[in-house]
């Protein structure tokens, strides 16, 4: 039996009439907070082509976030920028490779990731559904924040980095920090979100048995009672209703297979959207890699093109 | 090279290992467990006394089952079995020590665990993290509810190693990961993982000859002829595998990756039931 088109599925997120309200407050708590980087150049990491930094930096309820930051040696600068968010059970990726290439790059831990979970650290499978039934101290609230404040330090880091040629890029959970990343910093160039996470929450856990997703099924098979207040914690944090403050150019790539985040979810992100310039790349026979082998190149030749790369 | 000693090496390991009690201890995670299978935690102890952690799913109905054994890959996190697995097969995910779960007192670093005491092959983590993947294979043939002779072993080098040290496994699915031609992939990469043994290299190049020599323990080549059981090699190119499936020690297929985790879970899924005479694998709904 074949499946329905998923393009036609929709989706039943709806958006709190105090939504706006509510992430204009994080990001005011956000911007209270003095960032305190520090930045400490690891030799072993480093190479005669690329600086590797380890930077610590401050997020919300004091939490230390740890990130790694690479920058080309004998470039012109400032240089264009490209942020790489991790995936759910991902290790942030150390961008050294694409430092190489011109970029000064940075991979971030967010809050409860290794480097990162001194304070913090609801496990994996735990992450998830942290504090689920509540919208103020859902694990999702720091991670978020520590995600938007890694824009809060390259725009400090002016003197190696144009803020106007500052990119977000990531896959699963990276593209769902990509998607937060780009609603709540609107000094974001260009975005590129793969098989995006946390879209369409309360649909995805009806179409998929497989994890991450299913943290939440298992949450709701021994606390069945709590279904209403997951969705309400969830219409405040599910990127469909970040997508509309989303205005820079962007690429979303799926794999019409993926059993991780299902594409049906996808599709409603896509009308959401507020970009002009926005594109999506649906890849028939391909799951959760959403054709990464192959639109990786795509995603090199987008942010050469946006962020202008050899200019 | 093959060292000399190669058998040696790995038959002290599994001396060391036959002194260390395997204690289980199998606790069920009620949160995980569905009406289909229940989830339990199992701690094993293995090699230098270290507790390791592994997901261990039972379906419901009257055992004993056969099993897909996942050895990790490199990363701190490992998943729970899937769901549609675990309503079939006995299924085990090992986090091995270093890993979350397993990562007390030694928790591993990302970058770094891939080059963690590699001057020296005694010393090197990968001979404790081989061992770990050997240990869950001893508690299996103890365990009541497994099928001992429908034992499959699923993952990257940690799976060819567990299936050539242990050859009770009736199956092996290998797609080779780190440790095949390693140094010589590296030098083609500025990408992590295999980045690292750049770094180590670069910041310490007087301990060349030490490291090939660490590696040459853990080349997938050198343990092929051990692994007896059927295998299916999963290739990242045409042709990439030809060393290796030559050197296997029993019947070979090979499946070159379409690089979709869509099409190569299936085809995954459909091999393993077949060589463990399942009917049809359940299949996760986007995959049918």
């Amino acid at each position: 039996m074949s499946r329905p088109d998923p393009s036609t599925h929709g989706t039943r997120v709806v958006k709190p009439a105090d939504f706006d309200t509510f992430w204009d407050n994080v990001l005011a708590r956000s911007d209270a907070l003095p960032l305190n980087a520090t930045l400490t150049l690891d030799p072993l990491r480093s190479s005669e082509e690329v600086e590797v930094y380890e930077v610590h930096y401050d997020s919300l309820d004091q939490v230390r976030i740890a990130g790694w930051y690479c920058l080309p040696r004998n470039r012109p600068r400032p240089l264009p920028a490209r942020v790489f968010y991790p995936g759910y059970i991902s290790e942030p990726t150390l961008p050294k490779a694409h430092a190489a290439q011109g970029y000064a790059t940075f991979g971030v831990a967010p809050r409860g990731k290794l480097r990162s979970h001194r304070q913090f650290n609801p496990g994996y499978p735990g992450l998830l559904t942290h504090n689920i039934v509540d919208p103020q101290s859902y694990a999702y609230l720091g991670f978020y924040v520590d995600a938007v404040r890694v824009i809060d330090f390259l725009l400090q880091r002016s003197e190696e980095v144009d803020p106007q040629r500052i990119g977000v890029q990531g896959s699963s959970q990276g593209g769902a920090l990509t998607l937060v990343a780009a609603a709540l910093r609107p000094q974001i160039k260009a975005a590129s979100a793969g098989a995006p996470y946390l879209t369409g929450v309360i649909d995805a856990i009806d179409l998929t048995r497989t994890y991450p997703y299913e943290e939440i099924n298992d949450y709701l098979r021994v606390h069945p009672e709590s279904r209403e207040a997951i969705a309400r914690t969830w219409s405040y944090y599910d990127c469909l209703n970040l997508a509309d403050r989303i205005h820079c150019p962007i690429i979303v790539y799926i794999g019409l297979q993926d059993d991780v985040c299902p594409p049906e979810t996808a599709y409603p992100l896509m009308d959401q959207l507020a970009s002009s310039e926005k594109r999506l790349y649906a890849y028939d026979g391909h799951g959760h890699d959403a054709n990464h082998y192959e639109h990786d190149q795509v995603v090199d030749d987008f942010f050469d093109a946006q962020l202008e790369l050899n200019s | 090279m093959k060292p000399d000693d190669f058998e040696r090496y790995w038959s002290q390991v599994d001396q060391e290992l036959a002194q260390v009690e395997l204690a289980p201890e199998r606790t069920e995670l009620p949160l995980r467990s569905t009406p289909e299978g229940k989830v339990y935690g199992l701690r094993l102890t293995s090699l230098g006394g270290y507790r390791i952690f592994a997901y261990f799913g039972i379906p419901e109905g009257a055992g004993p089952f056969p099993v897909i054994y996942r050895l990790p890959h490199y990363g701190s996190v490992v998943h729970i079995p899937p769901y549609e697995e675990r309503c079939q097969y006995i299924s085990v995910a090992l986090c091995h020590r270093g890993q979350r779960l397993s990562d007390q007192p030694f928790a591993a670093s990302y970058p770094g665990l891939l080059t963690h005491g590699i001057e020296s092959q005694d010393g090197y983590i990968y001979r404790s993290i081989a061992a770990d993947g050997l240990r869950v294979m001893d508690y299996l043939l103890t365990c009541k509810e497994v099928d001992s002779r429908r034992i499959s072993v699923v993952g990257g080098d940690l799976a060819l190693w567990t299936a050539a040290l242990r050859p009770q496994a009736a199956a092996l699915f290998y797609s080779p990961s780190l440790f095949y031609r390693a140094l010589e992939r590296a030098q083609g990469t500025q990408h992590y993982p295999l980045e690292e043994y750049n770094d180590y290299l670069r910041s310490f190049p007087q301990i060349r000859e030490q490291v090939v020599r660490t590696l040459a323990y853990f080349d997938p080549l050198h343990f092929a002829p051990q692994v007896q059981m059927p295998t299916m090699l999963m290739e990242e190119s045409p042709g990439a595998g030809d060393e290796l499936a030559a050197a296997l020690g029993g019947p070979v297929e090979r499946y070159t990756s379409h690089h979709s985790s869509y099409r190569d879970g299936v085809s995954q899924a459909n091999w393993l039931a077949g060589q463990l005479q399942m009917p049809a694998p359940l299949l996760p709904q986007h995959w049918q």
